[in-house]
């Protein structure tokens, strides 16, 4: 009996190794490609382990899969074997409000999770720009976060505790339903941004926070995308914490208007600080901010409306896919997009970014996360041009070096995958990888989850983009 | 223009759907798919948020992301075997998808273009094949071989003008399975002096929706059209509106049904009815033709509206277009059944204005009657 055949006795239809799955689950959003022999959709915790226990049996390698929206490869099946598509596994298990937690199943969508829990005042801070379709097991497995990570923190900061299946098919709890617990190792945060190569998670308790009952949003616009970022150094240092503060440069703006003529958004480069809390805290760091930015920016506005506030978010939130708009013989490539530096450097990865782009002549859009640090840079090509794709590959290589030389990350929360593995020695040192590499050794000593990812084996990489 | 050159292989997985590939051999061919405009997607996966069919099967290459990648496979020399023609096939061409991607990119006509490449090659289901030869055989959608105007009285039949500035452009729908629809959209523009094309045949969309040519038929209707001389065109279905409007020669205006009477409101002479109704949005009337209003106005005319859930441009589909109710049935009533979840409590009707829809919603067990507008407004007219 061949594989396929074992895995429809275990999951019965939702197994496929049709040419048509087999080549829509070979990449994600990223350029990585690696084609699976089966793609298999679970739709429980017996299931997933059931299949892991015949990948291990078989020697068959495992990649787990949400909503297929990472930007570096990580569901990509690099070596082939079984993915795991846990999307259908979307269930939101429990509401338990009173010790604010939530029980879900790795495919809920982070935004029907939101959607359940705002009439009853809550919701679930990590908000990515694929907010409406990105699943939860897909952000924990990345600690992916978004726009209010400045104040929120990221994913890692609301798991309480993980079902997780691992590399022999064995299932595990991982920690408790307490907000805190001094209990040996940390085992969740050890599978938060493991993307698949430790285990695969098939529940989650999720710590929630109240929403605030005011926003307000101050945009601030500049005459340089740098003066932006020594704008966001003072206010840090001024000791206002905004709950999001985002960068958009002069080109992102030109792209959201062309999207949606009607949003008001100022010429230059633009600053979108976010304050919440109760109605006269919100009002009152609007204000302080608005007062800062002012000596150096040349217009302020604070907008109250809460319906042109979550447009303008809306907006934002997709803009990194919208560079087409602007000239249809461009296309965003999603390489060297998600590099963060300490906060005080910004102004300087602003710069250098600026001069990659220009040495290399791959323009770029400069947006993202600027209040922690990340910096999304969306470079873009005509992507029928061969010339155009080596430039491109030496313009990411040359934004993921300058990030690490300041004391930044290559990821900042899009995850390592394959994309990005070839920069986990120089940013982590050998020494920090080979603990890694040792934790994986004793996990999954076969090496049969997500394998070429991290920078964790010596496997062959995609060494290359397109 | 990219060059494909593979071998049929019927491939099937045995998880998917009942379609057989009719032909079994491809010698070179071509699809004439515009590279630029796979490559807008940058598979982000915005689409999978929206797409019906994707809701219902779960599976990636039954969303328009998969399906672009699908397309551009072909153009590289994948071979479509059966889960391809599935992958493409199972696409409503509602338009959700376009409507909400960030790159601007226009997935239905991909999709519409891989259909066509691999149909010129005899690749195609057999529901596809079905619409060719029922089609050509009969000049309809059903195959059907009675009188096309059978709905209509003599005296009306026996005083049709040959020569009109309006011509009602019925459908094969309501010609065959909603004749009382076509009268009684008859009897509204009779009194503006609109006629009946004497041999109305298909107008198309069908062909074209699943990756046939239509030119023929085209041909037949544009031929009578200019003969009776029509300078507008009017149409209660929405798949002939926007085949009407958009594939053929733009030598006369095409006005939908709630259009013209949200235009002679006046003149109508409607009462208030004691209803609350919905309406359901199609696809190609509103999102792929931005007609919102005209119904809306109509409806509110005669008695209260409550909208879906989801409407406008944001409207779900109903799962019957793009050949999906042909081909894969089961497939089309659960995205009706989903649609039918948008209904709001206690409305007396569902309203629309295409008869596949209605159709369509029907067949899925609406609780809630599901009728045309003209249904609405023919229940509205004060009898002389």
């Amino acid at each position: 009996m061949n594989i396929i055949e074992k895995l429809r006795d275990i999951v019965g239809e939702r197994a496929s190794a049709s040419p048509a799955e087999r080549l829509c689950y070979s990449s994600d959003a990223s350029q990585v490609r690696g084609t699976p022999d089966c793609v298999v959709r679970p739709l429980s915790t017996a299931e997933v382990s059931s299949v892991v226990e015949l990948a291990a049996a078989e020697g068959v390698p495992v990649t787990a899969r949400g909503a297929g929206t990472g930007l570096a490869g990580g569901a990509v099946p690099l070596r082939g074997g079984i993915v795991l598509d846990l999307s259908g596994m979307d269930r939101i298990v429990e509401l338990d409000l009173s010790n604010l937690a939530v029980v879900v199943e790795p495919g809920v969508v982070q935004a029907r999770l939101n959607e359940r829990l705002r009439p009853r005042g809550f919701f679930f801070p990590p908000d990515p720009g694929s907010a409406a379709f990105c699943t939860i097991g897909g952000l924990i497995a990345n600690n992916g976060s978004g726009m209010r990570s400045v104040k929120y923190g990221t994913t890692r900061n609301y798991v309480l505790d993980l079902e997780v299946v691992l590399a022999d098919g064995s299932v595990v709890r991982t920690g408790s339903r307490t907000l805190k617990a001094a209990a040996g190792y940390d085992l969740t945060r050890l599978f938060i941004g493991s993307e698949g190569t430790l285990g695969i998670i098939t529940q989650a308790v999720l710590r929630v926070a109240p929403l605030p009952k005011a926003r307000r949003l101050v945009i601030a616009a500049f005459d340089s995308a740098e003066e932006a970022g020594r704008t966001v150094a003072a206010t840090f240092a001024a000791g206002i914490v905004p709950s999001a503060c985002e960068i958009l440069d002069r080109t992102t703006v030109a792209v959201l208007r062309r999207c949606d003529p009607t949003l008001r958004l100022p010429d230059g480069d633009v600053l979108l600080f976010e304050v919440d809390g109760s109605e006269g805290a919100a009002a009152e760091a609007a204000a302080e901010i608005a007062a800062l930015s002012s000596t150096t920016a040349a217009s302020v506005a604070v907008v109250a409306g809460a319906e042109e506030m979550e447009e303008i978010w809306a907006a934002r939130r997709l803009v990194g896919a919208a560079i087409s708009r602007l000239d249809p013989a461009k296309s965003r490539i999603y390489v060297g997009e998600d590099v963060g530096v300490p906060i005080k450097e910004i102004p300087a990865l602003i710069r250098e970014v600026s001069e990659i782009s220009d040495r290399f002549g791959i323009p770029a859009m400069k947006y993202g996360h600027i209040g922690d640090g990340n910096l999304h840079v969306a470079l873009f090509i005509d992507v029928l041009d061969d010339g155009e794709w080596a430039r491109l590959a030496g313009a990411a290589d040359a934004i993921h070096r300058a990030a690490i030389r300041l004391g930044g990350t290559v990821s900042s929360e899009h995850g390592i995958g394959a994309a990005r593995s070839e920069y986990m020695n120089e940013q982590l040192g050998s020494s920090a990888l080979s603990v890694m590499r040792a934790i994986k050794g004793a996990l999954d000593p076969r090496g049969i989850m997500n394998p070429g990812k991290l920078g964790l084996d010596d496997g062959p990489s995609p060494g290359g983009y397109g | 223009m990219i060059e494909m050159r593979r071998e049929v292989e019927d491939s099937r997985s045995g998880t998917e759907t009942k379609t057989e590939t009719k032909e079994t051999k491809v010698e070179t061919a071509e699809i004439s798919i515009d590279p630029r405009t796979i490559e807008l997607c940058v598979r982000c996966g915005t689409c999978r948020s929206v797409c019906p069919a994707f809701e219902v099967l779960g599976w990636e290459s039954k969303n328009t992301r998969g399906r672009v990648m699908v397309a551009k496979a072909l153009g590289e020399g994948l071979a479509p075997d059966a889960s391809v023609l599935d992958s493409l096939n199972t696409c409503t061409t509602c338009g959700i998808c376009a409507a909400k991607c960030p790159a601007g990119a226009n997935p239905p006509a991909i999709v519409q273009s891989a259909r066509m490449g691999l149909v010129s090659q005899g690749v195609m289901t057999e529901a596809q094949a079905g619409f060719r030869t029922r089609i050509a055989e009969s000049g309809n959608t059903f195959g059907e071989g009675g009188d096309r105007l059978g709905w209509l009285s003599d005296p009306d039949r026996e005083g049709l003008k040959e020569s009109s500035d309006l011509v009602y452009f019925v459908g094969c729908l309501d010609s065959y399975r909603y004749p009382e629809v076509a009268k009684k959209t008859f009897d509204l523009l009779k009194r503006f002096g609109a006629t009946l094309l004497p041999e109305e045949v298909c107008c198309g969309s069908p062909l074209i929706r699943t990756g046939s040519d239509a030119g023929k038929f085209v041909d037949r209707n544009l031929r009578q059209i200019k003969m009776i001389g029509a300078k507008t065109v009017i149409t209660g279905c929405a798949g002939c509106y926007s085949t009407l409007k958009k594939d053929y020669p733009p030598e006369f205006e095409v006005v939908s049904v709630p259009e013209f009477l949200a235009e002679h409101l006046a003149e109508l002479d409607l009462r208030r009815l004691d209803l609350t109704v919905t309406y359901h949005d199609p696809c190609h009337l509103g999102r792929g033709s931005g007609i919102f209003d005209p119904p809306r106005e109509v409806i509110k005319a005669i008695c209260r509206l409550e909208e879906m859930r989801s409407n406008r441009q944001d409207a779900r589909c109903c799962g019957g277009g793009g050949g999906v109710r042909a081909g894969y049935p089961d497939l089309s009533l659960e995205i009706a059944k989903l649609r039918l979840q948008d209904v709001p409590a206690g409305v007396d009707a569902i309203v629309s204005c295409c008869p596949l829809c209605i159709r369509n919603l029907s067949d899925a067990s609406s609780e809630v009657e599901v009728i045309d507008l003209v249904d609405l407004v023919e229940r509205a007219i004060v009898p002389p």
